[in-house]
């Protein structure tokens, strides 16, 4: 196994009273694969934003390549290496390009660079085609596809993927999982909240369930988790 | 009353470029591009602020700003007039019957409505914009920066919106300017002036510029919202 990457312990989280997740340990390795599973509202969103730092919670140990980070102040540095990506993804009013270079920009390359970085990202999502239409005329699957150009470019340390071929059409679902497949052979980490039945059967998928906010080890079948 | 000789003279003023008419022109447009460009960025960024962070006081500073978007700008006149006036706080900066009183009077007007708009337009944001935007490493400059992007067509709606209401005003420009002529004669307070003395050419003729200025911000606005004010 790789070395790990991320581990968080006794994660802790409560909503209206209600405690909806309550995680002993969450351990992640570098270049391996993740789905978490479970019924819908059981909290797997939660745990990705938790993860990405886009959500308080309780947490006593939070360790990122072995440096421990507080969730209260999630250092800027830690955004650069974890990636979350809606379950809708949010694609900027801009261009097709500009939104697959954004973080570039954020990260001041050089905008040569950037751009030769942009294509290679454009061609391996097949988005190179939608270079001049409209982010909002996009389709649910081109969408996606864009997301995670704009994800790859940047080469984050994890992944975090939320839902990511929810309510796509057959083709759309198919184009995503082929990406998402080849993230996960080309050994980054990935963690992905989801239902569907072949992005859970990935090859090297290690599988993990969510129920009453505690993370399981995978016991679910395939054909208990199949809803697509 | 006979309308159409008036008009016929307005438009004769304003096309063979009547001086005095153009100088109250000029200082109308000087006085609010330039209250407008001071009160821009502040207003914005403190209505992004309010948007965004939350604070003890928020919610009242909130129904103040609010509240000031209906004050009445003859208010603001005068409440300026006392602070600048010669017994004033701010008399020794001899700032009175000055353009630049104009200025600050329209900043304080434009100010409440910028913030509240922009406030609003980012409170209407898709919280995923601001998300994503941190997620792939934007700081909070850049990220706010974007998020403003994203909303530009509502944030440009406030700024207009201001422009037009104090490229109208009169209460506060009449009070702290004192309708100077060449000075601080500006297009809203001269029309009451030649209306009050019977000369209709004039006022009519600046009431056309006024008009085409509040036609030209709205179709500026449209022009710019281009597809992106479509649904």
């Amino acid at each position: 196994m790789s070395g790990l990457l991320l581990q968080i312990e006794g994660l802790r989280k409560n909503y209206g009273g209600r405690r909806i997740l309550n995680i002993e340990r969450l351990a992640l390795h570098a270049g391996e694969s993740y789905v978490v599973t479970g019924d819908n509202g059981v909290g797997k969103t939660t745990l990705l934003r938790i993860i990405a730092g886009l959500e308080r919670a309780q947490v006593t140990h939070y360790q990122f390549e072995g440096r421990q980070v507080s969730l209260e102040n999630f250092p800027h540095r830690l955004r650069q290496e974890i990636i979350y990506v809606h379950q809708h993804p949010y694609l900027f009013k801009t261009t097709v390009v500009a939104n697959i270079g954004y973080g570039l920009k954020a990260r001041h390359l050089p905008k040569a660079e950037r751009e030769t970085l942009i294509k290679e990202a454009m061609e391996w999502a097949g988005v190179a085609h939608l270079n001049h239409v409209p982010p909002q005329e996009l389709s649910g699957g081109e969408k996606q596809r864009v997301a995670l150009a704009r994800t790859k470019v940047l080469k984050p340390k994890l992944y975090l993927l939320d839902e990511p071929t929810a309510n796509l059409d057959a083709e759309a679902r198919r184009q995503a999982i082929e990406l998402i497949q080849r993230l996960c052979l080309d050994n980054n980490c990935v963690l992905i909240a989801c239902h569907d039945y072949e992005l859970i059967n990935l090859p090297r998928m290690r599988r993990m369930t969510l129920s009453d906010g505690r993370l399981l080890p995978q016991v679910a079948t395939a054909s208990q988790e199949r809803t697509v | 009353m006979d309308l159409l000789q008036p008009t016929r003279e307005a438009f004769s003023l304003l096309f063979t470029g009547n001086p005095e008419l153009w100088r109250i022109i000029f200082i109308s447009l000087r006085v609010s591009l330039i209250a407008m460009l001071v009160v821009t960025p502040i207003a914005v960024a403190a209505g992004f602020f309010l948007a965004t962070v939350a604070f003890p006081g928020r919610r009242a500073l909130v129904i103040l700003i609010q509240g000031l978007l209906s004050s009445p700008t003859v208010v603001v006149g005068l409440l300026l007039y006392l602070l600048l006036s010669r017994q004033g706080p701010f008399g020794s900066w001899h700032l009175l019957f000055t353009q630049e009183a104009m200025i600050i009077g329209q900043i304080i007007i434009a100010f409440p409505v910028v913030v509240a708009f922009t406030l609003s337009a980012v409170q209407g944001a898709d919280p995923r914009a601001h998300e994503t935007a941190v997620s792939l490493g934007a700081g909070t400059t850049h990220a706010a920066l974007t998020t403003l992007l994203e909303v530009r067509f509502g944030v440009m709606a406030a700024v207009f919106n201001a422009f037009g209401r104090v490229f109208s005003e009169i209460g506060c420009s009449l009070m702290v300017g004192g309708n100077i002529l060449g000075l601080t004669r500006n297009i809203p307070t001269a029309i009451a002036l030649e209306t009050s003395k019977g000369e209709f050419a004039q006022g009519i003729a600046l009431g056309i510029v006024l008009m085409a200025a509040a036609f030209g911000v709205n179709y500026a606005l449209a022009f710019l919202q281009g597809e992106g004010g479509l649904k």
